[in-house]
């Protein structure tokens, strides 16, 4: 099948078999690849109810078809399970270049099912797959054990791996690769961790079929030399996503203090220029980039290293835990890369934390002895070890997430944890950017940016408007956005260089040989979007608009500094966003998907 | 005393496909944007012969400031 490597691989933990299947085409055509297989495999095969982190749950790592191939950023791949930290759908899109190697390999996806009694990691090596044993790697850290089977293996082998943080099921625990590109959110680690799978090491030398090479050539080239001409390559391939820092706390949107600021008065100390100035020593690509945002920094404090800190780290590790010290900021970003667990939301429990320790809810009793003050650096190191290792009374606490650990402490302190389903809230405040809000109360992971960055379009339209506009813009961008994480390849070279995103068009049509307008595509990111909905309300009981609701600090409580000072949300305009949302979406006034949608979009066989 | 203003790829198109202007110097950038009808929130970088800049950067002769768009995140 042209684009494709051909076979799903399905690895059954509990009894060791290992077994191929061909890569329907059916599926190829209805939901192309990345997160599209992902949803169908999720859906149709996990039961119901099926706890998260049981042998029922699968964990499926899928490419697309520009993965591996031609295009620029091809170096995606997807991961998709039952989130352990939510209870709803999960995907988390890796770069690198595991998913060049998954293509090489012949493979579309690997569904990683049951759960192995011991310690286990996948070979794969072409046709050769093995499960070995890991009890030598498990309690190790990720990148330990990463340079540990490259020195085994040679370093075209490609490593996914997760830290103590994935074995201890931390529930936002992550899968590292390539000493510094993770899986990030939602709780994949844990899911691999529960299956006492400790890595995949991954190799292939297979062709990959496509439709017509001539075309395939020219339209890859076309793309290249896109970005090549494109303005300001050279500008945000020097910064990578800190450039957006300090624009971030001009406009309040940089987490501070857990969110109950927008701008930091120590940004001087954790921007771009201080980044690339005080650790930066090379810049870092995923496989095929022309823009590497990736940046390789060396932390002389700490004689460590680390790939990043990138924007979401700065924000969550910095300014949220009122740290202005670059070199303290990527030393917790090794520290939590290395354990396993997602920055964002370890950034984001441990802001939470310090707020109810300077709020007095709690004591050094609760807290292990640690002064869980804002700015106290060694506490959040001590935090990261304590969150990865599930240590003593707060590190079992915040290792369940922010609602979890929320809903036990009790005291008030529900107002000011930061997420939405479940999931910590990524590195935008929003007390006034309506559609930004709006983005993340419907993203389909919880509260992430990356389906919809509509804060852009808050500040082009006024950010305190609730207009249909708005809605329709970010509507526009869950649709769209998240294709190419189906596509298998990076958004930010349209993102970011501003490149003609009708180049994929011909590209894509010169490896399936389908031809598909942007407009096809969109209508298969909105069938996808549904079905990641129908997910959440097959699994949840009672699933519905409460569950859209943002974080109650962005409607109660206004910034008493920053650029954001005295601004907030209203609660009715909140609801009023909803009402827009829903029924743009053709959902009911509760959010659900209606019969007449499901029929149009031909979904309504596939979720009975 | 003029020193010239480049919006780059994405910037161009919110401001109805500006091309490349003469300022005068002596004023900050902010100001300046403001001037020439940017809006300052949709820039995110400001790269003053090929270094990065606040806005608050004071505008020389001869400077050229390249104006980069607001990006989309990790």
């Amino acid at each position: 099948m042209n684009g494709y490597g051909g076979s799903i691989l399905r690895v059954n933990l509990t009894d060791g078999k290992l077994t191929k299947e061909p890569t329907p085409a059916r599926l190829a055509k209805d939901f192309i690849g990345g997160r599209g297989f992902g949803v169908y495999f999720l859906f149709k095969e996990v039961p119901k109810g099926a706890d998260p982190l049981g042998p029922e749950n699968k964990l499926i790592i899928s490419t697309g078809p520009l993965s591996g191939m031609l295009a620029p950023g091809g170096g995606k791949c997807d991961w998709t399970t039952k989130s352990p930290l939510t209870g709803g759908y999960a995907d988390a899109s890796m770069g690198g270049h595991f998913t060049a190697e998954l293509k090489y390999a012949g493979l579309d996806s690997i569904i990683l099912e049951g759960a192995s009694p011991n310690p286990v990691y996948l070979f794969i090596d072409n046709d050769k797959i093995l499960l070995l044993d890991a009890s030598s790697l498990w309690g190790k850290g990720a990148i330990d054990v990463e340079v540990e089977l490259k020195h085994k293996y040679g370093e075209e082998y490609q490593v996914a791996v997760i830290g103590p943080g994935g074995e201890n099921q931390v529930l936002y625990a992550c899968i590292n690769h390539d000493f510094g590109r993770q899986a990030g959110r939602g709780g994949v680690g844990a899911v691999m961790g529960s299956k006492k799978l400790k890595a995949i090491v991954l190799h292939g030398t297979k062709s990959v079929p496509v439709a017509d090479l001539e075309g395939y050539r020219k339209a890859g080239m076309a793309l290249y030399k896109a970005c090549k001409d494109a303005e300001g390559l050279a500008e945000w391939s020097r910064y990578g996503t800190t450039i957006v820092t300090s624009w971030c706390n001009e406009v309040g949107a940089l987490p501070t203090r857990n969110f109950s600021a927008g701008s930091f008065e120590q940004i001087d100390k954790i921007n771009a220029q201080a980044m690339r100035k005080e650790i930066v020593i090379t810049d870092k690509g995923c496989f095929g980039c022309p823009s590497p945002c990736g940046k390789y920094s060396n932390m002389k404090r700490y004689n460590t290293q680390v790939e990043g800190p990138e924007y979401e780290t700065i924000g969550l590790m910095g300014s949220n835990l009122g740290i202005g010290d670059i070199q303290a900021v990527a030393e917790a970003n090794r520290l939590a890369d290395d354990l396993g667990i997602d920055s964002i939301s370890a950034g984001s429990c441990i802001g939470w934390a310090m707020e109810c320790y300077e709020k007095g809810i709690f004591t050094k009793a609760d807290t292990d002895g640690l002064e869980l003050k804002f700015g106290n650096i060694d506490a959040v190191f001590a935090m990261i070890k304590k969150i990865a290792y599930r240590e003593g009374k707060i590190g079992n606490l915040l290792a369940l997430g922010i609602k979890r650990a929320a809903q036990q402490v009790g005291k008030g302190s529900e107002k000011f944890a930061i997420q939405v389903k479940g999931m910590e809230q990524s590195a935008y405040a929003t007390h006034n950017a309506t559609a930004m809000l709006l983005a993340y109360m419907t993203c389909d992971v919880g509260a992430h940016h990356n389906r919809s960055w509509a804060i852009t379009y808050d500040l082009q339209v006024g950010r305190e408007k609730v207009v249909p506009e708005k809605v329709a813009r970010v509507i526009w961008l869950q649709n769209f956005r998240p294709m190419f994480d189906v596509m298998g390849s990076c958004r930010l070279q349209w993102v970011e260089l501003g490149i003609d995103r009708d180049l994929y068009c011909p590209l894509l049509e010169a490896i399936t040989g389908i031809k598909r307008s942007w407009q096809d595509l969109e209508a298969v990111g909105n069938r996808i979007w549904n079905l990641t909905r129908m997910y959440w309300v097959r699994e949840n009981d009672g699933f519905g608009r409460e569950w859209d609701l943002p974080a109650q600090r962005f409607y109660t409580e206004a910034p008493k500094t920053g650029a954001t000072a005295g601004q907030i949300t209203k609660f009715e305009d909140v609801q009023r966003l909803l009402d827009m949302y829903y029924d743009q979406r053709g959902w009911d006034t509760n959010g659900l998907p209606t019969q007449g949608t499901l029929d149009t979009l031909n979904l309504t066989t596939l979720v009975v | 005393m003029t020193a010239t203003i480049r919006p780059l790829g994405m910037l161009k198109t919110y401001f109805g496909e500006l091309q490349e202007t003469s300022v005068e110097a002596g004023l900050s950038v902010r100001e300046t944007l403001h001037l020439i009808g940017i809006n300052p929130d949709l820039v995110a970088g400001v790269f003053v012969n090929e270094e990065l800049q606040t806005k608050d950067y004071i505008i020389q002769d001869g400077d050229i400031v390249k104006l980069l768009a607001v990006i989309g995140g990790g």
